[in-house]
């Protein structure tokens, strides 16, 4: 579970990037975070993530403050950042048995779930070379096996579906169905509207740094008594903002 | 075709500079910065200004009393030569081949000759501002000695604007050369460090011919003898030195103008021919450079590929595949660790060849108290010069670009990734020393307690470097950059370990002027490496309380 309590970040003095955002993502919910370029969606995962301090408020990963225990907190979540040019030098298996030397993952643990993701993603005999050598969805798919490596319970997801193709893409809203159906909290951003729209149990949009609505997408439609697609209605939500 | 050089030479040079200053701040801020960082670049440079001054008033003055003022025309002309050629080796390298625009420039309309001509125009542009220092300055103060005409200073304004233009297309031609078989190789990244390294190798065997005199006992007496006779031994170190030495030292109007002309035209000459070969090379090496080779799928050794390792093994391994697996990092953060020794070590064997012939010392023997104390600062000094040039530490942080942030969202103390990082410094760092201190003792046979004191205070030394550095990094960090080599060349951040080895130095001798004759020589250095040792923890202490503060500008 995720929560964001009262929440405020100024990058500029007097001037407010997040403004006493409240959130909570419970336990076994796919949610997504939509919002118009620049709303604050970057900026609320950095929080999240102990990427960026809150100027107030805390957050709260399965109970743990990212600000007071960030390292307890830290180890809670697995996390794809939004560019997957990640450490280009080093061997995909490189970087994958880094970061499970990261997460104190045992051998056998390590050689299963190592083996397990990378062949669900069609990487695993890519791994023995550099991730400079890789496309742009090969780079996004060895950073979601990474993040995914030590089974985290909550899964913080910026853009992941960038770059991947139509079956990756597909067996990672796989996964993340799967994850929540065990009880676990999946976040993610996107632009996509048609994917939060199949894929999510609730959404969240933010616009000029708050939140102007969570729910289901039939409370959305309630909200607004119209039958609209949800382009439609995301736009006329972000657009009354302004 | 000249529009088309002339805009993209200034896109290229618009483009490095714009890169220079990238810190996340307010205008209000940005203004006060600025002026700050503006008083610290003149301070720097009247700092290196009044160095080579005094020392060229020095040098002119002993020459004149023995009527050879002009050698020292014949010297400064040398060493921006070989100043030049050293330093546009690293960025012929990277402004040609490794620099990321290559991707946007290379689909353009632009013909590669015109590619050529733009970026050597911007490795010139760049070697003009050493040469402002390093050349403008002494040869000024050799026309004021002298007293010499307006025309002197014409001439010295023309001969520094075309002299050093030859070695840089030595530099670029040599890799032009090199990189044309970047299209036959299959491992790019192999491919790229054994180039660089060919190419140094050459550009510095070449340095070493240039000092490499010929002239035989009998010809240097007459040299010697005959005013300003001893310019001639450097006439052939260079092939437009004499040109350029004869445009600055001739009486006659006439054949001071005729020699000039020929500069600029042997000069014009050889661009011409340089840019026709770049016409014909760069493009099989540029595009060669871009390919990322054939891509080959090697299988997994599965008994070793899923092993676990000790966090700090692991996450030291990272930083130092990083660091040697790019080459342009491995150029500007590692090499200088490894070449200032193998430099030294070239030297001190050229010196002991020529002390063969001359009477031989015991060095050893001659070692007092007061002599040992200044040969333990001589070395402690020589190696925080050479640590001045190991940017590892410095770049820690920038080197990762946005990859940076993972530092802050991993379960690992941001002190610990800072012990980690700074890691790879201190080895090399120590490296460096330790064969700095090899050849010391190779010399002058020092005591072995003495020589043990004088490693562990240049160690602690190092690694209160390595501190200080990775601090300036996380002050300042530059994170947003197109290509490597804007971490290392185009960061303003480099010029702080700079500046506080250079006050490190003046501290030494100041110290060594002071009280070095009253106190004994081991007790003295013992005393300095307790303090570097104090200042290294108060420093790592520092980060440690600070961390939170210091990783705000990484997001």
């Amino acid at each position: 579970m995720i929560k964001i309590e009262n929440v405020s970040k100024s990058y500029v003095k007097g001037k407010k990037s997040i403004d006493g955002l409240n959130l909570e993502i419970r336990d076994g919910e796919i949610f997504g975070f939509l919002g118009p370029n620049g709303a604050g969606k970057t900026t609320t995962i950095k929080m999240i993530t102990g990427i960026l301090n809150p100027d107030e408020g805390d957050i709260l990963i399965d109970g743990k403050s990212i600000t007071k225990q960030p390292l307890k907190a830290k180890k809670e979540f697995g996390f794809v950042p939004d560019s997957p040019d990640m450490f280009l030098k080093l061997k995909g298996i490189e970087y994958l048995n880094f970061l499970a030397d990261v997460y104190e993952l045992p051998n056998e643990k390590r050689k299963e779930r190592i083996e397990y993701l990378t062949k669900k993603f069609e990487i695993y005999d890519n791994l023995n070379s550099e991730i400079q050598s890789y496309s742009h969805g090969m780079r996004q798919k060895v950073v979601i096996c990474g993040a995914l490596l030590n089974n985290p319970k909550n899964w913080i997801l910026d853009e992941p579906m960038t770059g991947l193709d139509p079956k990756s893409s597909h067996d990672l809203k796989e996964m993340m169905r799967e994850h929540s159906k065990n009880g676990n909290t999946v976040f993610f951003s996107t632009h996509v509207l048609e994917v939060a729209e199949k894929l999510c149990d609730r959404v969240g949009i933010i616009n000029k740094g708050k939140l102007v609505f969570v729910g289901t997408f039939e409370e959305m439609k309630n909200k607004f008594k119209e039958n609209k697609s949800l382009e439609d209605l995301f736009l006329e939500i972000t657009e009354n903002e302004e | 075709m000249k529009s088309k050089v002339f805009s993209l030479t200034k896109v290229i040079l618009k483009n490095s500079f714009q890169n220079m200053e990238t810190a996340k701040s307010t205008n209000e801020n940005k203004n006060k910065k600025s002026i700050g960082m503006i008083i610290l670049y003149v301070f720097v440079f009247l700092y290196l200004a009044g160095i080579i001054g005094v020392f060229s008033n020095g040098l002119i003055k002993e020459l004149m009393v023995i009527n050879q003022e002009q050698m020292f025309l014949g010297l400064i002309l040398l060493v921006i030569a070989g100043f030049v050629l050293i330093q546009s080796i690293f960025s012929a390298i990277n402004v040609l081949y490794y620099s990321k625009d290559n991707e946007y420039i290379l689909p353009l309309p632009i013909k590669p000759s015109q590619i050529v001509a733009a970026k050597t125009n911007v490795l010139l542009i760049t070697e003009y501002f050493i040469v402002a220092i390093i050349g403008l300055i002494p040869l000024t103060i050799y026309g004021i000695l002298t007293s010499a005409s307006i025309l002197y200073y014409i001439s010295m304004l023309i001969v520094l604007v075309t002299f050093p233009i030859i070695p840089v297309l030595i530099s670029s031609l040599l890799v032009l050369i090199v990189m044309s078989f970047a299209k036959f190789t299959k491992n790019r990244n192999r491919f790229q460090l054994i180039a660089t390294l060919f190419i140094l190798i050459v550009v510095f065997a070449l340095s070493f011919t240039m000092n490499d005199s010929t002239t035989t006992p009998e010809q240097m007496a007459q040299m010697v003898i005959k005013a300003n006779g001893m310019v001639e031994m450097l006439r052939n170190a260079f092939p437009t030195l004499g040109m350029a030495i004869d445009s600055l030292t001739n009486v006659s109007l006439g054949n001071q103008i005729l020699n000039l002309a020929l500069l600029v035209i042997t000069t014009a000459v050889i661009y011409f021919v340089y840019i026709l070969i770049g016409q014909k090379l760069y493009l099989k090496g540029a595009v060669g450079n871009l390919a990322s080779g054939k891509k080959t799928k090697k299988k997994l050794n599965e008994e070793k590929a899923f092993r676990k390792s000790s966090l700090s093994k692991t996450y030291i391994g990272k930083e130092f595949k990083t660091l040697l697996r790019n080459p342009i990092f491995f150029v500007q953060c590692v090499l200088p660790a490894i070449i200032f020794p193998i430099l030294i070590i070239g030297l001190t064997i050229m010196g002991m060849k020529g002390e063969q012939n001359g009477v031989e010392m015991d060095i050893a023997s001659m070692i007092t108290n007061k002599t040992s104390i200044y040969l333990g600062i001589g070395v402690l000094c020589a190696i925080q010069f050479f640590l001045m040039f190991i940017y590892i530490s410095a770049t820690a942080v920038s080197r990762d670009g946005q990859n940076a942030v993972f530092m802050k969202y991993i379960p690992v103390p941001l002190m610990k990734q800072i012990d980690y990082k700074v890691f790879p410094n201190i080895v090399m760092t120590t490296f460096m020393s330790i064969i700095t201190i090899v050849i010391v003792e190779y010399l002058f046979r020092l005591p072995i307690i003495y020589l043990l004191l004088i490693t562990i205070a240049s160690i602690i030394m190092g690694i209160l470097q390595s501190y200080i550095s990775i601090i300036v990094d996380l002050r300042k960090p530059k994170l947003e950059w197109s290509s490597e080599y804007a971490v290392v060349k185009q960061n303003m951040n480099l010029i702080w370990p700079v500046l506080l080895g250079l006050l490190n130095i003046t501290v030494l001798i100041v110290l060594t002027v002071v009280i070095g004759n009253l106190i004994n020589s081991y007790i003295f250095i013992a005393l300095i490496a307790i303090v570097y040792a104090l200042l290294t923890i108060a420093t790592r202490n520092y980060i440690k309380n600070n961390t939170n503060k210091l990783f705000q500008k990484i997001y």
